[in-house]
């Protein structure tokens, strides 16, 4: 009896992945006959939308000075560098407005493939693979070579290539300097991460010997930190410089993109204008890496987990108790569903269910928010998990406390809304109290999707301050307070609901 | 006399396991019958069998014409308000306080406004005996007092006929006969009870008809003297010769 349940379960499992699949994929083959790997994004839509929204959205990764950084700028975040300058410019010549969207490197390309994004301006060198699957302007930017980033005290031991076999070198993940590490320093191991400011921080704890990046990146980290030094390197540097980034098929955009590349370069506006441009910015950063400057960083941040938190809790809670009735229900349909939600949802990931809900669900619905996105993951994810704990508390009531209920006439519905759930929430508060605090603290896994909760504010401050640890130290702390006010909240109604006994 | 309840040919598996077998019987309108026999012979199945919180395997209950075996949930749940019934554990709301337990039926289940309610509540509890106890919770009073609660609960829904499933046998016994006091005034009022009891002495009192199981089958039924004075059947002289000493 058991054992055909479970297959029951399962197969129900494999039923609802094939629904998702036979949803997704029809778009999917519709335009696989033009190139393998344009799927959504039609041909020559990009720009009609942007001029519809008059709205230009640009990808990019904003831990990249000069290329691409924040300052903060009044209490606010503020984009700048080379690459955001020029997204400026083509916007103007668009005549619409510029939105920029910060997120990890490695999440660009999936981003601009799913109609996330317009284009990806983030230092980006076009590659063979890459240009499998998208398209890029002209070369605006050459960067000037690679140079290793090391700690300060091991200046005289890492110069090289040579000099760096059997030790680890850091580079983003998905960048050319990652590449270039597994091709040309086959006796040193790679240690990829999404984030520059990340890496730095490997640098300085000593988890990696040497950070690869390019030259002005190098330097901009050395001058604002005094334990750091950049070294050129011997890396044969084949790349072709920058450029940006579209989705396959726009030969309109990429025209219009290439027009006020030509514009930039004819005027030189890079080394006249944009690059002295971004160097004030980071000195401006390096005046004002104190951390009560950016109070106004995490204030936002607790903004937004608590939004996140609030609405997650709400679907949690409503998709929770529809959940356990489903799972309680005489209808074995409804009950099979129940269970096959609850056991997939609880045996993945959230990190992947939050980028599925992302990138996934928002190829089905394509102005689908980060936040909205996150909202519904971390939300979808929770209803198993309360759902679990209603039926716990639900079983663990006496049969003969529904008898009571329906022998007075009550139907099934009134039982439940009046006698069962009232006692069953009382019973597993606890659990749904842990529940909440461990959604609270999850909600940071949303950063990936670049929503400004407080761990996405927190790595923005990292990036604007070249400081690692401390904004992570402070995040931990705001951290500990909300939930530990939280605790105190639940305690409260608990003694309450205890004093009604 | 005009029926109250009609139970034809009515049988009750549990798996494998047959609890009861092809029982035929009528309750006529104020009659009070209780259901005596040995443990396990069936007697509480019986009885949750007629307000189908246990549901026949086959055979029929008829209730207001209706075979309450075959019609659809909402129509029983309308039946069910006619139909009350008190349980051996009481199983009061906890979450409700005394005089909420009395009024939820009434208000969700026949609209009733708060202040109707209230009022029908107060006069019940007053009946029983617990007017002073009605925004109390129901884990602060005694078993009996409990028990005297769930008692009002199901009048408030002013029933055409009362169920008591083993009423006192879970109480201690110095509170058992402030419960069948209870009981006895309800009789006298003229409601119509189907009691599964194994206070005796009780049954003997108040019965106008006692039915006597054994092994799933009602095997005798009869007046007081009947039953306890004249058994007929090997099985119920046994059990009444080891009860009653």
């Amino acid at each position: 009896m058991k054992k055909g349940k479970m297959i029951k379960a399962l197969s129900i499992i494999l039923a609802m992945l094939a629904i998702i699949f036979a949803t997704v994929t029809p778009s999917y083959a519709a335009s696989s006959s033009q190139t393998s790997t344009t799927k959504k994004v039609a041909k020559g839509s990009v720009l009609k939308r942007i001029k519809a929204k008059k709205e230009l959205v640009v990808g990019t990764s904003a831990d990249y000075p000069p290329l691409e950084f924040t300052t903060s700028e009044n209490g606010s975040t503020k984009y700048v560098g080379v690459d955001i300058e020029l997204a400026k410019e083509i916007a103007k010549d668009l005549g619409v407005k510029l939105v920029i969207k910060n997120m990890s490197f490695d999440s660009l390309l999936v981003a601009l493939e799913t109609g996330k994004i317009d284009m990806v301006i983030s230092g980006m060198t076009p590659t063979p693979e890459r240009k499998e699957s998208v398209d890029f302007s002209k070369i605006y930017y050459k960067p000037s070579g690679e140079y290793f980033l090391i700690n300060k005290k091991d200046a005289t031991k890492y110069t090289n290539i040579k000099s760096l076999k059997g030790k680890t070198v850091g580079a983003q993940t998905g960048s050319i300097q990652y590449n270039e590490i597994k091709s040309q320093m086959k006796g040193s191991t790679v240690k990829g991460l999404g984030k520059i400011n990340n890496l730095v921080l490997a640098l300085q704890s000593g988890k990696v010997s040497a950070v690869l990046m390019e030259e002005l990146i190098a330097k901009a980290y050395a001058q604002n930190n005094n334990n750091l030094k950049a070294v050129k390197s011997d890396i044969k540097d084949d790349a072709a410089g920058n450029a940006v980034a579209m989705a396959k098929g726009q030969p309109d955009l990429v025209a219009a993109v290439n027009k006020t590349i030509n514009k930039v370069k004819k005027n030189n506006l890079i080394d006249n204008k944009f690059l002295p441009q971004a160097a004030k910015y980071m000195k401006t950063a390096n005046k004002t890496n104190k951390m009560s400057q950016y109070w106004s960083y995490f204030l936002k941040g607790v903004g937004y987990t608590i939004v996140i938190t609030v609405f997650s809790v709400l679907i949690g809670i409503i998709l929770g108790i529809i959940l356990a009735l489903m799972r309680l229900s005489r209808n074995k349909l409804l009950h099979c569903l129940a269970v096959a939600y609850i056991e997939f949802i609880r045996g993945t990931p959230q990190m992947v269910q939050i980028l599925f809900v992302y990138f996934g669900v928002g190829y089905l619905i394509s102005n689908l928010s980060a936040i909205i996105a996150g909202i519904i993951a971390i939300g979808l994810n929770s209803g198993a998990y309360v759902a679990e704990d209603i039926r716990s508390g639900i079983d663990s009531l006496p049969k003969g406390q529904v008898e009571a209920a329906r022998s007075l006439g009550l139907s099934q519905a009134k039982a439940y809304r009046y006698v069962i759930i009232p006692q069953a929430i009382r019973n597993i508060w606890p659990a749904l109290g842990n529940e909440f605090i461990t959604l609270l603290k999850d909600s940071s896994l949303v950063s990936v999707i670049g929503v400004s909760e407080l761990m996405y504010q927190t790595q923005l401050v990292q990036t604007s301050t070249y400081r690692g640890v401390l904004p992570l130290f402070i995040a931990m702390v705001i951290y500990f307070i909300m939930t530990f006010s939280l605790t105190r909240l639940l305690n409260y109604f608990e003694r309450r609901m205890k004093k009604n006994d | 006399m005009t029926k109250m309840l009609e139970i034809q040919h009515l049988k009750k598996n549990f798996d494998k396991n047959e609890v009861l077998k092809d029982i035929s019987a009528t309750v006529n309108k104020g009659q009070v019958i209780t259901i005596i026999g040995p443990s396990g012979s069936g007697k509480s199945t019986l009885l949750r069998c007629l307000n189908v919180l246990e549901r026949p395997t086959s055979g029929k209950v008829i209730f207001d014409g209706k075979d309450l075996t075959n019609i659809d949930e909402k129509e029983l749940d309308q039946l069910r308000e006619k139909m009350g019934m008190v349980f051996q554990n009481f199983n009061l709301f906890p979450n409700m306080n005394v005089i909420e337990n009395i009024k939820l039926a009434p208000m969700k289940v026949k609209g009733m406004s708060d202040q109707e309610a209230e009022k029908i509540a107060l006069d019940l509890l007053d009946k029983v005996g617990l007017k002073d106890r009605a925004n109390q919770s129901p884990s602060s009073l005694s078993g009996g007092q409990q028990q005297r609660v769930a008692i009002a609960r199901a009048l408030a829904m002013d029933p055409e006929v009362m169920l008591f499933d083993e009423p006192t046998s879970a109480l201690d016994p110095e509170m058992v006969g402030e419960v069948l006091k209870v009981m006895q005034d309800l009789a006298d009022s003229g409601m119509t009870m189907v009691i599964v009891t194994h206070e005796m002495g009780f049954a003997k009192e108040v019965s106008d008809i006692v039915w006597f199981m054994a092994d799933g089958y009602l095997q005798e039924k009869g007046s007081p003297e009947q039953i306890f004075d004249h058994p007929q059947s090997d099985r119920a002289q046994d059990f009444l010769s080891k009860v009653l000493k």
